[in-house]
């Protein structure tokens, strides 16, 4: 083991076929299978407001960024895959038993055509940092590979996601009070998304999987999205956000991290529905997947 | 006689790219000639050889059609927006 962080610290990447630390290829794969996750379920939520969307513009783009996010969930899994601890079917059985785990931010409800603009901004905004940060120095080849496509399309989605809050900023009272509340509802989800203080031992930061800490991110973001949101006439839901004399630097309240760790054993507001309907989504496309294996039996 | 696409993958983090292609008569000996036309210098340190017949082609027209317009944003209104609302409201 200490001939493979010698490895990593002199900037070695790990490709699938490589001799590997048992211990990084299960910490590797349960990273890029809790990404795979998340892309599905948010995927499955984009889905639902594509007919609600309000006109084919918003309706078109809705509908590439959820092709995108299905997207990312197949190129990850395969890449997942690879890694040879579960199989594709393995890792989806999973998720949908409540086995496995997503991230924090699909375990509420969306109530609006605001909050989905409040996702597209400010989850999408947070998703990107922080795949950003694992891009840059990302240990693992072939997930810093799939990496650089899923950023690049993460970015399109923040700029829609942006572009439609200052549209927002820039409407009708009623849109800017909807706004507002949607706000309201996204933002501590989304400063929470980082996670809370990474550990000194951190074995991901260790392995070079990620290389920057969660806390550095989550101050990255803050000093980001607070002036930009106030630019827009909103207010930050944080009664102790605050900017500190001596540095300039916005401070956010402590976070309660206790309510958190009950969303992502998914025991969040909304993970039992998004579950379910993740599981209908595959019981349906059950013919699909019979048809495709008869089909490959037939050709062999 | 078939022909076999080359790719390798140097050391590090570049992905696998097509090195070129080779003539052989069969798999075992279109690896020995692909090694030493492409990879007799270290060239990489892992090497893909692929029977040209199959690779799966798309063409210029099939992936242009792949393409729409409503999944790029150009960013003009974002910019549009940004400059309006930086003036007005701050």
């Amino acid at each position: 083991m200490d001939e493979f962080e010698a490895f990593l610290d002199a900037g070695g990447i790990v490709e699938p076929n490589d001799d590997i630390p048992e211990r990084y290829r299960h910490a590797v794969f349960r990273f890029i299978e809790l990404h795979a996750n998340s892309e599905y379920m948010g995927g499955l939520t984009e889905r639902d407001w594509i007919p609600k969307a309000p006109g084919m513009h918003r309706k078109l783009t809705a509908l590439a960024k959820s092709q995108d996010e299905i997207g990312h969930a197949h190129l990850l899994y395969m890449v997942a895959a690879d890694l040879e601890v579960k199989t594709r079917e393995e890792m989806m059985v999973d998720l949908l038993e409540g086995r496995t785990h997503f991230h924090n931010v699909f375990h509420y409800r969306v109530h609006s055509w605001a909050d989905q603009i409040a996702v597209a901004y400010l989850v999408d905004g947070a998703a990107l940092a922080s795949q950003q940060a694992v891009f840059k120095n990302c240990s693992y080849g072939p997930y810093k590979r799939i990496l650089r496509r899923v950023i690049a399309e993460e970015g399109f989605h923040m700029r829609n996601g942006e572009e439609m809050v200052l549209l927002m900023a820039h409407g009708t009272n009623t849109q800017h009070e909807m706004m507002q509340e949607a706000i309201n509802r996204w933002w501590l989800p989304a400063v929470q998304l980082f996670g809370p203080d990474s550990r000194p031992d951190d074995e991901l930061l260790r392995w070079h999987i990620k290389s920057e800490r969660n806390e550095d991110l989550r101050d990255r973001y803050v000093q980001k999205f607070v002036p930009q949101l106030l630019n827009g006439g909103f207010t930050i839901p944080d009664p102790g956000l605050r900017k500190d004399p001596d540095d300039g630097k916005w401070k956010i309240s402590e976070i309660d991290w206790e309510p958190l760790k009950k969303t992502m054993r998914n025991g969040g507001p909304d993970s039992a529905r998004r579950i379910a309907d993740a599981r209908s989504a595959w019981e349906n496309a059950d013919w699909v997947r019979t048809a495709l294996d008869a089909a490959a039996k037939a050709h062999t | 006689m078939k022909t076999y696409e080359v790719f390798l993958k140097k050391e590090g983090k570049d992905p696998f790219s097509h090195a070129g292609s080779v003539d052989a008569p069969d798999d075992e000996l279109a690896r020995t000639y692909a090694r030493e036309a492409y990879g007799r210098r270290s060239e990489g340190d892992q090497m893909w050889v692929v029977p040209r017949s199959d690779i799966l082609i798309a063409d210029e027209t099939e992936l242009k059609l792949a393409d729409r317009n409503h999944r790029h944003n150009d960013g003009q209104l974002l910019a549009e927006l940004r400059r309006t609302t930086s003036s007005g409201e701050s």
